[in-house]
């Protein structure tokens, strides 16, 4: 019954509204055909707007592969000190917790004619809108994400190799290629997709800093949302935006062959290396001082009378925007949609996550649950987004809370998923058998038994979807109305009216809410842990 | 020969060695037996060099080599879980480190080094695919291709059981006496460590609570720990096999 629902449940908000955005493609004015497609790829300005996708996405993400990978080998391979190696941690996932939108701004407001770095240094480093802001913005964005995936894999590199190969007379490098490089090149590969894709696909950074250096995001935008909508070219450019997930589906199974898996684990010393800790101790202050001192600016501008002219303090504009309710409105609004896309969100993948782990289902209907969350972690929020505005434009759910929330939960299912699944996989699997035998339901032995020992993870789902719903502007850009409008959908109409400071303020809110969902959901779990302990 | 001199190490204040003093003649098969946490992996990772010591000496051959780095010591350790690269076959494996010391051994006596320890049917095996008597010995047969000045044996029979953990401890003695080898192992089974080595290093809360021949340590033990924690389970392990072989006598 469960799987039932789970079924239908993808079905009509993945399956189908993604068959339509294809079928929608195909449609012309006398039936169907390819002829769209041939009239999106001849035009000059969308060849030119994917070229620069895919020149500043690959740019971007070689930069974040070597900047992720490098942090990741600071805090996992070094002697440096615990706190350095926290306070790493703490400064990378900072941006997470912004909108994307709010790079831009913060670019902007850091690196322009009177930023605040400009002045720090002196001179315009350089031309921010364009390329140059992009790849900023992008390489900031992906940054964590990367650092988390890579900074995962280095957890289950086994130390032992590097003392192993030391002691076989392996010099630095070579010790470097056999022990760390050549176990972690999937995961390097999995990390450079990762990156690529979520440039390719991002619309808040070229929307704010993007200039007249059009990519693939906005010329989407442009065409749905400019003044007359193109649904069929926009049905294609989406389908367009599908292609580099598949090329990355592709690339990483490809990539699965390299991966390789020790037969034991244990914890073991490092050999000392000064120079190493140093060296990379320098490299990851110096990147995530660049990253923090980037926001810094957010923080400033509304606190000041006229950035950058007139420095004197004042706390008008905060007082104004949390006193004028059209902001609050808005703030009310993300953070419902985020409270709600989080409980169901969360209910609906620990749901699929125990049909695939803790139950005899049929491995077809695992299978299917598999390929739901392969392809929510394939499709872009701005082309789940569109599928949704073609699906459901001519029905009640136009307009309606209930179809952010649904976007919300379908384009954020996989991570969730992945959590409760690996958390589930590892609960001794003779528990269901034993409540069986003391008298209790299936159900209720996943009651009393499964849910308190996975609760931590539930938490920290349910913080996963509050975060992500709270700062997301691409899955929900074509489903906000004035009544359903959220935080970074205001953040881009506001940005019309150059209203900056009303921006950061509203940046802030969004850092402040998240970062204490992430504090009250870390003590959540501490104290459950201590508890059980 | 091998010296430590008042060797002390804390790990966050808390004094895990406390002023070892030791000699190891060379060719000795020395056993370092202690309960968990009592110091012994520690005493191992520092004369391996990988650990540094808060305070003093390391002597070999008559030479300082406290502050020599770990590359440089010349000696090699055979981990409890083997540490194989399993991207490389067994072979591959095995001769890992001749790329960078090519004169360490040559064609021949690696030919009898897989042939002393029975590998060559299994060298063009993947890790994965060797059993773990096999990986002890493909991980044994690495270390000795480098010819190392000590060989250290980081709880070298804890993943085997039965009648392979007896052919591998017979295997490994045989190996050490032939190329006259000092070695040194850690573990925590006194079993394993009176019947394999000449001389048994027991180590209780950092410091030594003995160190003498098997027969020194069973015929005259030092202290109570020495008769209350490492003897007093031989005892039982043997009153229980006394008991069964009666029974099924009987």
């Amino acid at each position: 019954m469960i799987f039932g629902g789970i079924a239908v449940f993808f079905i009509a908000f993945l399956a189908a509204p993604l068959l339509i955005l294809l079928a929608n493609s195909f449609v012309t004015g006398q039936g169907s055909g390819l002829s769209n497609y041939s009239e999106v790829l001849g035009d000059k300005s969308v060849a030119a707007a994917i070229g620069n996708s895919i020149q500043v996405s690959t740019t971007a993400a070689v930069i974040t592969t070597l900047l992720a990978f490098t942090l990741a080998y600071a805090v996992n391979c070094t002697k440096m000190c615990n706190g350095l190696k926290m306070l790493i941690k703490i400064g990378i996932s900072i941006p997470m917790l912004l909108p994307t939108i709010t790079y831009g701004f913060a670019i902007i407001y850091s690196f322009g004619k009177q930023g605040l770095l400009t002045k720090f240094f002196g001179m315009e480093l350089f031309q921010i809108y364009g390329f140059n802001g992009l790849l900023m913005g992008y390489v900031i964005y992906t940054l964590p994400s990367a650092f988390l995936l890579l900074n995962n894999s280095f957890g289950y590199i086994d130390k032992k190799f590097i003392i192993v190969s030391t002691l076989m007379g392996d010099g630095f490098f070579r010790s470097f290629i056999n022990t760390i490089l050549r176990p972690l090149i999937g995961t390097i590969g999995g990390a450079f997709v990762l990156s690529f894709i979520l440039s390719f696909t991002d619309f808040g950074i070229p929307a704010s800093v993007g200039g007249t250096y059009n990519v693939i995001a906005t010329q989407l935008y442009q065409v749905m949302l400019g003044s007359i909508p193109n649904f069929q070219s926009g049905s294609v450019i989406a389908v367009l935006m599908l292609l580099p997930a598949i090329f990355g589906v592709v690339f990483l199974n490809y990539l699965e062959r390299f991966n390789f898996y020790y037969d034991g684990f244990s914890v073991t010393e490092l050999p000392d290396n000064k120079l190493r800790d140093w060296a990379l101790a320098f490299v990851s202050v110096v990147t995530v001082t660049g990253i923090v001192s980037v926001f810094l600016v957010m923080f400033i501008a509304p606190l000041v009378t006229n950035y950058p002219y007139d420095l004197t303090f004042t706390t008008q504009f905060i007082q104004q925007a949390l006193f004028s309710s059209a902001l609050l409105d808005v703030y009310e609004n993300s953070v419902f949609v985020a409270i709600i896309s989080a409980v169901l969100g969360t209910l609906i993948a620990y749901c699929a996550a125990i049909i695939n782990v803790r139950t005899l289902m049929s491995k077809r209907a695992k299978i299917s649950i598999e390929l739901f969350s392969m392809i929510t972690n394939s499709v872009p929020g701005m082309v789940l987004g569109l599928a949704y505005l073609l699906l459901f434009n001519a029905s009640d759910l136009k307009g309606t809370f209930m179809i952010i929330i649904l976007c919300n939960i379908v384009h954020f299912f996989t991570t969730p998923y992945l959590m409760a699944k690996n958390s589930l996989s590892k609960l001794n699997p003779a528990w269901e058998t034993t409540g069986e035998l003391m008298g209790d339901t299936w159900i209720k032995t996943i009651i009393r038994v499964i849910i308190p020992n996975s609760i931590a993870t539930i938490v920290e789902m349910f913080g996963y979807y509050f975060i992500n719903t709270m700062v997301t502007i691409s899955a929900i850009i074509f489903l906000v109305t004035a009544r359903t409008s959220v935080v970074t959908s205001k953040i881009k109409e506001l940005q019309h009216f150059a209203n900056f400071n009303e921006i950061f303020v509203l940046s802030i809110l969004i850092f402040v809410t998240n970062i204490s969902i992430k504090i009250c959901c870390d003590l959540v779990n501490q104290k459950l842990t201590s508890d059980y302990r | 020969m091998l010296e430590l001199r008042n060797i002390s190490k804390k790990f966050d204040g808390k004094v895990v060695l406390d002023g070892i003093n030791l000699e190891i003649h060379n060719g000795e098969i020395i056993s370092m037996l202690g309960t968990s946490g009592s110091g012994k992996t520690t005493l191992l990772n520092i004369i391996l060099g990988l650990t540094a010591m808060d305070s003093g000496t390391i002597v070999f051959e008559g030479a300082d080599i406290s502050r020599v780095s770990m590359k440089d010591r010349g000696f090699n350790i055979v981990f409890q879980d083997y540490a194989l690269f399993p991207n490389l076959n067994a072979y591959k494996n095995i001769i890992y480190g001749l790329r960078n010391k090519p004169d360490a051994v040559s064609a021949s006596e690696l030919d009898e080094l897989i042939d002393f320890l029975e590998l060559r049917p299994h060298l063009t095996k993947r890790i994965d695919q060797l059993s773990g008597g096999q990986k002890q010995r493909v991980a044994l047969a690495r270390t000795l291709a480098t010819k190392p000045r000590i060989l250290l044996l980081d709880e070298p029979l804890s993943a085997l059981d039965g009648v392979i953990k007896e052919t591998i401890k017979e295997r490994i003695k045989a190996i050490t006496k032939k190329y006259r080898l000092t070695t040194i192992i850690v573990t925590h089974d006194p079993e394993e460590a009176l019947t394999m080595s000449d001389k048994v290093l027991i180590i209780d809360k950092g410091t030594i609570s003995q160190y003498g021949t098997p027969k020194q340590v069973i015929h005259e033990p030092n202290n109570n720990f020495v008769e209350e924690f490492i003897l007093r389970q031989l005892q039982i392990k043997r009153d229980n096999i006394y008991q069964l072989f009666k029974e099924c006598h009987a």
